[in-house]
């Protein structure tokens, strides 16, 4: 069989001794990045990509994607910990995450966020080696109308996220969207809401808000309440998942996987949508919805796998196609570049070594990363029984040091002090912040999908109608929209009949 | 039970709601609205303030019937002090160097706890500082001067 | 008195002369920071970067990289033209800085506020088209977006870009209409185009390149005033369209006020960096060109592409801010 062939041929290149030391150094840089807020593969890899120009190609790859993936997967841990998401997508595992840590679940969580993102990075590296190429064809399919219904479905959902007060929820997601219009206008260039601060004509840094909001908010608030503050050293349970937690993430990590191969594949979706997206679902899907953000084992599975099958599918259209999906993919496009190796379809036929060299690599790295990670969650879970008063100002360090790193200006510093107020005054409100996360990131595009919509389209909004992919994104909207109201709809005559 | 306007949660809740709806609303006052076929860059500004406003006034009338009260808790030492380091870090960031200003970080925002204690937040400090310069200027090589020249 | 004072200015001309001299002579005795006003990973940062490090070898100590993004790189070059003038610190800029001052109300003067010390390269930009789209030649095109005055649609990387100037360009040249469809970065622009759903981009060579080998984009001209090493059989814009030419360039400069020494120095250190073959290597497989300019030869380029690009920005009416 010819995948079987190429596979082998592939673990050929990447058993090579100086391959896997690659591939080790990548994945170790990766998890030390990611495990900090702010410094993230992108800035990373841009340092380090001068040193890989005497480096043969295929370890050079093996060695960035190493970082790249290596990054998704250590962002999880801080999140979980201290509330701190190190990467973008980890904001969704702080929601429930930091809840099982605060119970004394630190260890589960850990252990379930590496299983989790250990079978979703190899189902990820088998669909690039199965269908990469068919499957960025269908990717391209996708123009401003089929991105903008696709955003929709993900908007309507986000009630779901709602904890609570509905209204509060959707006020989030609505104040979300808004700060996402700070900046230029895509459409025009108009600067909105950047009262002449150039700073902001790029808009607001989502690391801003996420760890303005998760991790300075969380500190602020835990120094008024004591009682607080003593959870985390009261007791610890076991350090690995029940079988009974298996149980429960199993198909969680399944439907995570699929939704973030998915989002994946779409060059034009952002970090964080395939997380959030499989937060939503296993929200909805739970028997128990309260659970959720309470600490419920499904609400850091699901993410988490759908965020590292994200971070290995992203490939597909760089590898297939020379498309860029993302900032650290042109980065591996350059580096290509200059090794002299041009992005494209042809690469598999005529650079086979390092087609399928990067795709056993990656495989490899995370099983290395699952090797690396589990024993190493003792030692993190010891470090929660560091005393309170001494745990936060080393957050605080981590936190400034990272988002000052994101553009190596102050604006970003004061910004984030900023948000960590509002953070504190939203939670004493009674707001949670992850639908505010979701409208912040769902909104820009949003806006900025439908106005090119119109504009290709002359004013005409039968595009979103008539083009398949986009109207099946709108007739699932409205079933969820349907599923969503019925429930509320026969409460009120229930209530109404008593 | 009824709460009093004072401390509940769903009055204030409105009120800032309804607060940042009508700040976006007159800022974006200016900005070309356009047509719902044709948006310009205000329209989506406008609708969404007025979405947010509108949330408010319903969370402000649903006030009167509720019993959520505002978690009591509140410490201003932190409040304070923790937004005012952020803020030194990065005049510090700017002006000092980096050693500097994570000395200013990490004892300010120590300054905030109740349990302060300043032979041990001195010790932390200095052993923070020196890991974070291991860490980040010379592991990662993060362009920063430790000191800064003028 | 004033014979006093004369001897005193000219005194304090001599002491001024003199330390600057000494600066000059053990320039640099510390690190050099590099300012790229835009993120890690476009052509700004590629070039940069590769120039800084073979600057670090000629200088003999380091230059560091500071990304400083934001604003079509006015974020950064403000920090350079605010920095002390002694060297330290130093600014890439391109073809965005010849444009900015048409689209925003610069904290800074684009010209007075820089002394310039040298071109890196410049990089040709592209015209490429879907398959689907019925023309072959620069020629057709213009005959098609004639018979359909603002049917026609192109992608650019955003207002302002090296890639919308480049078609308002082509656009005024040509007096023809074709409906313009920003995107946020090259990116996002050249996979709607490879999708088929806007069909035209003027991009840059090195992104579009291996999209024109495999066939899914046909290239109608390159913008350079020759045929492009890289791309020899594509004919250029201007055989088609006379008159057109629309290159990306790069360069270094320092605050207003560097002592002549200092530029003349840095000058010889970039010169001698753009001959080593690790350079001349790279920029051709970003499909751009080293190019060699006397400091006051790029000083005067400076002010030719304000000028050029002035009457784009203000007869194709774009506006930002």
């Amino acid at each position: 069989m010819d995948l079987l062939n190429n596979l082998l041929f592939g673990f050929g290149v990447a058993f090579s001794l100086q391959n896997l030391a690659y591939c080790f150094i990548g994945v170790l840089v990766g998890t030390l990045i990611g495990v900090l807020p702010g410094i993230g593969p992108l800035a990373t890899i841009a340092m380090l990509l001068p040193l890989t120009f005497n480096v043969e190609p295929v370890g050079a790859l093996i060695m960035l994607a190493g970082i790249y993936y290596g990054a998704q997967y250590g962002g999880s841990t801080t999140a979980i910990l201290v509330n701190l998401p190190g990467e973008t997508a980890a904001v969704v595992t702080c929601i429930d995450g930091y809840q099982m840590a605060r119970q004394g679940r630190a260890g589960p969580a850990l252990a379930i966020a590496a299983f989790g993102s250990f079978f979703a990075g190899t189902v990820g590296t088998l669909l690039i080696a199965l269908a990469g190429p068919p499957l960025a064809e269908v990717a391209l399919k996708f123009g401003a109308p089929e991105y903008f219904s696709l955003m929709l479905m993900g908007l309507v959902a986000a009630a779901v996220l709602a904890q609570g007060d509905t209204i509060k929820s959707l006020s989030m997601v609505v104040m979300g969207l808004l700060f996402g219009i700070v900046g230029s206008d895509v459409n025009t260039g108009m600067h909105r809401f950047t009262f002449d601060i150039f700073e902001l004509s790029d808009g607001i840094g989502f690391i801003v808000i996420a760890v303005g909001v998760f991790a300075v908010g969380e500190i602020v608030t835990n120094l008024g309440q004591p009682e607080r503050r003593e959870i985390f050293t009261a007791k610890v349970s076991n350090l690995m998942p029940t079988r009974e937690d298996l149980k429960a993430s199993a198909w969680p990590i399944v439907r995570g996987t699929a939704l973030g191969s998915f989002f994946g594949v779409l060059p034009g979706t952002g970090p964080a949508i395939a997380s959030f997206s499989s937060y939503m679902l296993e929200k909805k899907l739970a028997k128990d919805p309260s659970r959720f953000g309470k600490g419920a084992i499904e609400g850091v599975a699901g993410p988490e796998a759908a965020n590292n099958a994200d971070a290995q599918t992203k490939f597909i259209p760089m590898l297939t196609l020379g498309l860029p999906a993302s900032g650290v993919m042109a980065l591996m496009l350059g580096a290509l570049t200059i090794q002299g190796i041009q992005p494209g379809p042809q690469v598999m036929t005529q650079r086979p070594e390092l087609f399928w060299g990067l795709i056993a690599s990656m495989w490899i790295g995370n099983a290395m990363l699952v090797i690396l990670n589990l024993p190493l969650i003792g030692l993190w879970v010891k470090l929660l029984q560091v005393p309170y008063r001494l745990l936060f100002p080393a957050i605080m360090a981590f936190s400034a040091i990272g988002i000052y790193s994101v553009s190596n200006s102050s604006f970003e510093i004061y910004l984030t002090a900023g948000f960590g107020i509002a953070g504190f005054l939203w939670l004493k409100l009674g707001f949670s912040a992850a639908p505010l996360l979701l409208g912040f990131v769902l909104g820009p595009m949003m806006e900025e999908n439908l106005r090119r919509a119109m504009l290709m389209s002359k004013g005409d909004p039968s595009v979103f109608v008539t083009r398949p992919i986009s109207l099946a994104f709108i007739i699932a909207t409205v079933l969820i929209l349907v599923v969503m109201i019925a429930p509320a709809v026969r409460k009120k005559k229930d209530a109404l009949a008593e | 039970m009824k709460v009093a306007l004072r401390d509940n949660q769903d009055f204030w809740s409105g009120v800032m709601l309804v607060a940042i709806g009508a700040a976006a609303l007159i800022i974006g006052r200016n900005y070309p609205f356009g047509t719902s076929l044709r948006m310009g860059p205000g329209y989506f500004p406008a609708v969404l303030s007025s979405v947010l406003c509108v949330f408010g006034l319903i969370l402000m009338a649903k006030s009167f019937r509720s019993t959520d009260r505002v978690e009591a808790g509140w410490s201003l030492r932190g409040l304070i002090i923790i937004p005012l380091s952020v803020v030194l870090f990065g005049v510090m960031m700017t002006h000092a160097g980096f050693v500097p200003a994570l000395v200013v970080l990490i004892f300010g925002s120590a300054l905030a706890s109740d349990e302060f204690k300043l032979v041990e937040v001195t010790l932390l400090t200095i052993g923070l500082t020196l890991g974070c310069v291991a860490v980040f200027i010379w592991g990662l090589g993060l362009p920063y001067p430790l000191l800064a020249e003028f | 008195m004033s014979r006093l004072r004369s001897i005193t200015i000219q005194a304090a001309g001599l002491l001024i002369a003199l330390t600057t001299s000494v600066a000059a002579q053990d320039y640099p005795n510390r690190p050099v920071r590099l300012i790229i006003p835009f993120p890690p990973g476009g052509s700004n940062d590629v070039v940069g970067r590769m120039i800084g490090t073979q600057l670090s070898e000629q200088l003999g100590k380091q230059v560091i990289v500071d990304n400083r993004a934001g604003a079509g790189g006015v974020v950064g070059t403000e920090i350079v033209s605010k920095a002390p003038p002694d060297g330290y610190t130093l600014g890439v800029i391109s073809l965005a800085h010849a444009v900015n001052p048409w689209l925003y109300k610069l904290p800074y003067d684009p010209i007075k506020g820089f002394a310039a010390i040298g071109i890196m390269g410049t990089g040709p930009n592209v015209l490429v088209v879907h398959p689907s789209l019925p023309v072959r030649t620069t020629q057709e095109l213009i005959a098609l977006a004639k018979a359909k005055p603002g049917d026609l649609q192109y992608a650019s990387a955003g207002i302002g870009s090296f890639q919308h100037l480049g078609s308002e360009l082509f656009k005024l040249t040509a007096k023809a209409d074709i409906l313009h469809v920003p995107f946020k970065g090259g990116g996002p622009a050249m996979t709607d185009v490879l999708g088929g759903h806007t069909k035209i981009m003027f991009s840059s060579l090195v992104q579009t390149t291996p999209h024109i080998k495999s066939g899914k984009l046909l290239a109608l001209g390159t913008g350079g005033s020759k045929r492009s090493t890289v791309l020899p059989d594509i004919p250029t814009i201007s055989e088609g369209l006379p008159g057109y030419t629309a290159e990306n360039w790069w360069g270094i400069v320092a605050p207003a006020g560097t002592p002549p020494a200092i530029i003349k120095r840095l000058h010889a250190a970039l010169s001698a960096a753009q001959d080593t073959e690790a350079v001349t290597k790279q920029f051709s497989s970003e499909g751009a060109s080293v190019v060699k300019m006397s400091s006051e030869e790029f000083g005067k380029y400076m002010v030719s592409e304000m000028n050029k690009w002035e009457r784009v920005v203000k007869e194709g009416g774009i506006k930002a801010e």
